[in-house]
Parts: C-alpha cells; sequence; structure tokens
C-alpha cells in the first residue's frame, strides 16, 4: 500500500460500521429511505429529503478517475515517495467520491481523469483495512 | 437593511515578517493590534471586540482581549476554520459594529507558522478524525496536497498548462519586490519555476505559499465614528460568505468550479458594483491555482481563461487588473489572508508606495474560495470621501 507511514483512521459513531466492512472487504454506502439517494460518507441525515432512516447497501465497487495526486514530498515520517492518491467518482452515484491508493505505477503514469477503476483492499502495516483503486483493465493482482 | 458602507476599516498594523520570531504567538497578536490601534489615533481602552480566525497555531480570543485590559468585552469571536474565514472574521467585526454591538472591533491573524507549528502536519498530529479519517491513512492530510488534488481536475478539465501556474508566482513575485515587507523579493522566471522541486504533483515549490511568523491586525469601527479619526476611512461596502460543497458534501458534481461562483455575485450586488468597478483584488492564494479559479469565478473572465488573462501581464504591476499588490501569501508572506486585507487598505489610502495603483476606489479581498473547507469570504472595500 502507499502512503506506507500514513496515520491510521480515527473512528466515529457514523463511520465505525463503514470500517468494519471495510475490514471485510466490503464497500458499502448508505442509500436513504426516503428519496432513495446515496450517501457517502456516512451521515445521520439526507441533505436532500431530511429523512434519518437510511439502510447500508454494498457500493458497486467500480468508478472513474475524478482526480489524483503525485505525493514527492514525504508528508510523513516513513511515507514511500513517490505514492499515488486517487480520488475516484462512484458509477453509483455521480456525487460519491471516495479516495484511496492506487494499484497502479506509483509515479501516477498510466492515470487520467475518467479512468475506469474499481476497488480493492489492502491491510497497511498496522493491519487497518484500506481500499486500493485499480484500472478496470489491470490483471487482478489480489 | 444593508451592512453597505455602515462600518470602515480605520488601522492596520504588522509585525515583523519572519521565519522564526523568537516570540510567543499571543505576543505576535498583541503587537500587531497595538500597532493597529496606534495607527487608528486609538488607544487601548477604546477596544471593546476582539475577533480572529484560527486552524493551527493561533492566539486565543479570550487571551488577547485579557492582555488588552478589555473589561467589558462587547464582541468576542474565535472562528474555527482557515483561509475561508479571513474575510469572514473582518465581515463579522462590521456587522457588530453597524448594529451597534460593539463599538470598536480588533482583528487579527497571529501565526508562529514556521518556527512552531507548520499548517497540516509537521510539528503537530495531522487530522485524522471527521472527513480526515477517508484520506489520512493514505498519506493524504495536508493543505498542499488537498488543494493538489482540485487543481488536477480544473488543470485538465480546462487544458491549463503547467507554466500558468508559473505565471501566477512570477506576476506576484513582481509586485513582490515593490514591497519592503515581502518575504521574497527576487526575480523569479518561467525557468525557476521549472527547476523548482515537486512537493505534490502537479504542485512545485513555487506553487506554495510561504510559511511565515507574523501577525497582521485591523481596527474596524462605525463609519461614523470613523469619519473622525485620524486615517482616510476604508469602508465595508459588502461582505459575504459562501460555500457548501466539499468532496464529501454529495453536492460536488463539478471539482473545477469554487464556492466564488455563486458568492460572488451576491457580495458585488451587497456592494452595488460590477468587475469592471474594481481597481485592485487581493485574492487568498493558499497556492497558485487559487488565483486563475478566482479570477473566473467572480466574474473577470470566463471559465479557462485566467491562464491567459495572467499570462497577458494584466495582473502584474502596471496592468489593468491588479492583483495581489503585496506579492500575496506566495511572495508577501502567509498570515492566513488578513494581510490580503490589510493590503486592500493600504491600496485604498493610497499609501501602498511604488506598487500604488493609482487612484484606487473599490477593492476585492477574498478568503479561500472554498475549496477543501466548503466555505469561504470575501469583502468589498471602498475609499470614503
Amino acid at each position: 500500500l502507499n502512503g506506507g507511514g500514513s496515520p491510521l483512521p480515527v473512528l466515529d459513531r457514523d463511520s465505525r460500521p463503514l470500517w468494519e466492512a471495510v475490514a471485510r472487504h466490503e464497500l458499502n454506502v448508505q442509500t436513504c429511505e426516503g428519496c432513495g439517494r446515496l450517501r457517502w460518507p456516512p451521515r445521520a441525515m439526507c441533505g436532500t429529503c431530511g429523512s434519518f432512516s437510511w439502510r447500508w447497501t454494498p457500493a458497486s465497487g467500480r468508478g472513474q478517475v475524478a482526480s489524483w495526486i503525485v505525493n514527492r514530498h514525504p508528508f510523513f515520517p516513513g511515507m514511500a515517495v513517490p505514492s499515488v492518491v486517487v480520488m475516484v467518482r462512484l458509477d453509483d452515484a455521480d456525487d460519491v467520491l471516495i479516495p484511496g491508493g492506487w494499484a497502479g505505477s506509483p509515479d501516477g503514469s498510466g492515470l487520467r481523469v475518467g479512468l475506469p477503476v474499481r476497488v480493492g483492499f489492502e491491510e497497511n502495516s498496522e493491519g487497518v483495512s484500506l481500499l486500493v483503486w485499480r484500472a478496470e483493465d489491470a490483471e487482478d493482482r489480489g | 437593511v444593508t451592512l453597505r458602507d455602515k462600518a470602515a476599516i480605520v488601522g492596520v498594523g504588522w509585525t515583523e515578517y519572519s521565519k522564526d520570531s523568537g516570540v510567543s504567538t499571543l505576543t505576535l497578536a498583541l503587537r500587531a493590534i497595538v500597532a493597529a490601534l496606534e495607527d487608528a489615533g486609538l488607544g487601548l481602552g477604546d477596544a471593546d471586540g476582539v475577533a480572529c480566525h484560527r486552524v493551527g497555531d493561533s492566539a486565543p480570543a479570550f487571551a488577547v482581549a485579557q492582555s488588552l485590559g478589555i473589561g467589558d468585552l462587547r464582541f468576542h469571536l474565535d472562528q474555527f476554520g482557515g483561509g475561508s474565514n479571513s474575510a469572514a472574521v473582518v465581515g463579522m467585526a462590521a456587522m457588530a459594529v453597524a448594529s451597534g454591538v460593539a463599538d470598536c472591533v480588533v482583528c487579527w491573524r497571529a501565526i508562529n507558522a514556521r518556527s512552531e507549528h507548520r499548517m497540516g502536519g509537521t510539528g503537530r498530529a495531522p487530522l485524522v478524525e471527521g472527513e480526515f479519517q477517508y484520506q489520512a491513512p493514505y498519506g493524504y492530510a495536508t493543505p498542499p496536497q488537498q488543494f493538489a488534488m482540485y487543481t488536477r481536475a480544473y488543470l485538465d478539465a480546462y487544458r491549463v498548462p503547467a507554466e500558468a501556474l508559473g505565471q501566477v508566482a512570477i506576476a506576484q513575485r513582481s509586485w513582490a519586490q515593490l514591497n519592503p515587507r515581502a518575504m521574497m523579493r527576487a526575480p523569479l522566471t518561467l525557468d525557476d519555476y521549472f527547476a523548482s522541486r515537486w512537493i505534490v504533483e502537479p504542485f512545485r515549490l513555487l506553487d506554495c505559499c510561504l510559511e511565515t511568523d507574523a501577525a497582521v491586525a485591523l481596527v474596524v469601527t462605525s463609519a461614523d465614528r470613523a469619519a473622525h479619526l485620524r486615517q482616510v476611512p476604508v469602508l465595508v461596502s459588502g461582505a459575504a460568505f459562501g460555500g457548501g460543497h466539499t468532496l464529501y458534501s454529495n453536492r460536488h458534481q463539478d471539482l473545477t468550479t469554487t464556492a466564488a461562483a455563486e458568492m460572488g455575485p451576491r457580495l458585488l450586488a451587497a456592494a452595488g458594483v460590477t468587475p469592471a468597478d474594481i481597481d485592485v483584488l487581493e485574492l487568498y492564494d493558499a497556492f497558485t491555482p487559487l488565483v486563475l479559479l478566482q479570477l473566473e469565478d467572480y466574474g473577470f473572465c470566463a471559465k479557462g481563461e485566467a491562464a491567459e488573462l495572467v499570462a497577458s501581464g494584466r495582473t502584474g504591476p502596471g496592468g489593468s487588473l491588479p492583483v495581489n499588490t503585496h506579492g500575496g501569501h506566495l511572495s508577501e508572506g502567509y498570515v492566513h489572508g488578513l494581510n490580503h486585507v490589510a493590503e486592500a487598505v493600504t491600496q485604498l489610502r493610497w499609501g501602498a508606495g511604488p506598487r500604488q495603483v493609482p487612484g484606487a476606489e473599490v477593492a476585492l479581498s477574498t478568503g479561500q474560495p472554498g475549496y477543501v473547507a466548503g466555505t469561504s469570504s470575501a469583502l468589498v472595500l471602498r475609499r470614503a470621501g
């Protein structure tokens, strides 16, 4: 996983089930019971219809690259550089943006806005499961 | 009810800009505030309100009020947040004095941003709570990384070349050469820009603001009282707050447009001006692309055309659309947006020396335009008379 040495997430009462699902290698989004809108990251209320009712829904795990960065400066002690972080627009809803690591080249070669990607999961050095995106047509390296 | 021209900035104060102030952040704040009150011809006993914004290093508002000896504090604001709040703090101070809640509010920003607490990381644990929990584990948490993520999408969508970012840095360095306060005054070329090291693609070192130990303070009072003070009053013609979109708001289909696109027209209408009326622009510039984005989103050119506007030299010294006449955060120093308001006031008082924009009457001074934090703020200021 890129970005070694990065801090661990601090979970809260809204996010804990999401991270627990990621630990099972599942990517979930919230579906509003009021209007059906998808929501990520998790929050208590729908900003469109105001409903507090929602359910967890498995995401397709597919999307397109909305943007990416290539870290050249080691922002944290022990951080590997270069390393890529991608921001993915989920196919399920065009206003859901999910960041993650990048399974491709650490210098970002081959990345472009709109590149089709799918989600994968990887454990960091502390054993915490994180999202790693890879090109849709890339060979599956697990 | 309107805020237009009801409040005025009547005093400005700066500390020295350095990489190591050697004093506490509170000391910096107090030095700048005392200088601003003296500039206004006022004394310590005149201030009855305090206001600042804070993220990273700061001097607490209550500690400043106590140190100033304010016994009956009529307005206090310790606004959490970054550069998106720099204009907001002055706007709220203006509302406070215009409504009679307070009579004289001191606004400041004080930071030992180089020697003690570098923004977003080194020296302090990075944020890993809230929305940061979804990105920090990938090594994505600091300001240059956050702005770089948006910038890639903007450069791609409008086919903006890398040179365009360099041209922003060069134009502002040209202004800084005329500013004795500026920390970076050596001439800058595109070769220098491309030779500067990568920080986080698409940003090189020269795309990033400085890290500065400094404080800037302003004194805000009613327009009526301002008319009897020492300096030419600089009226707050309009103040606006905006935003709502972040990467995580489920509303952000377009990463290439900032909150300024919605807030700008509202601000200009409140002030009764159009872009053509604005003589000088002090645009929040934590990173070079913010200047391009704001030129477009505030309506000074069409979307995608700011690169050409800056490359033409119009935003530099002698140009018809002067932008960041102090050198901005890129070359003067980083005082989290309040130095932009201070420069606008200096220009409108016609006190900017060799970098003075001749006859400047109206200025736009902006906070961070809404990336990352999802909020923004800006002011239209006008020379009284």
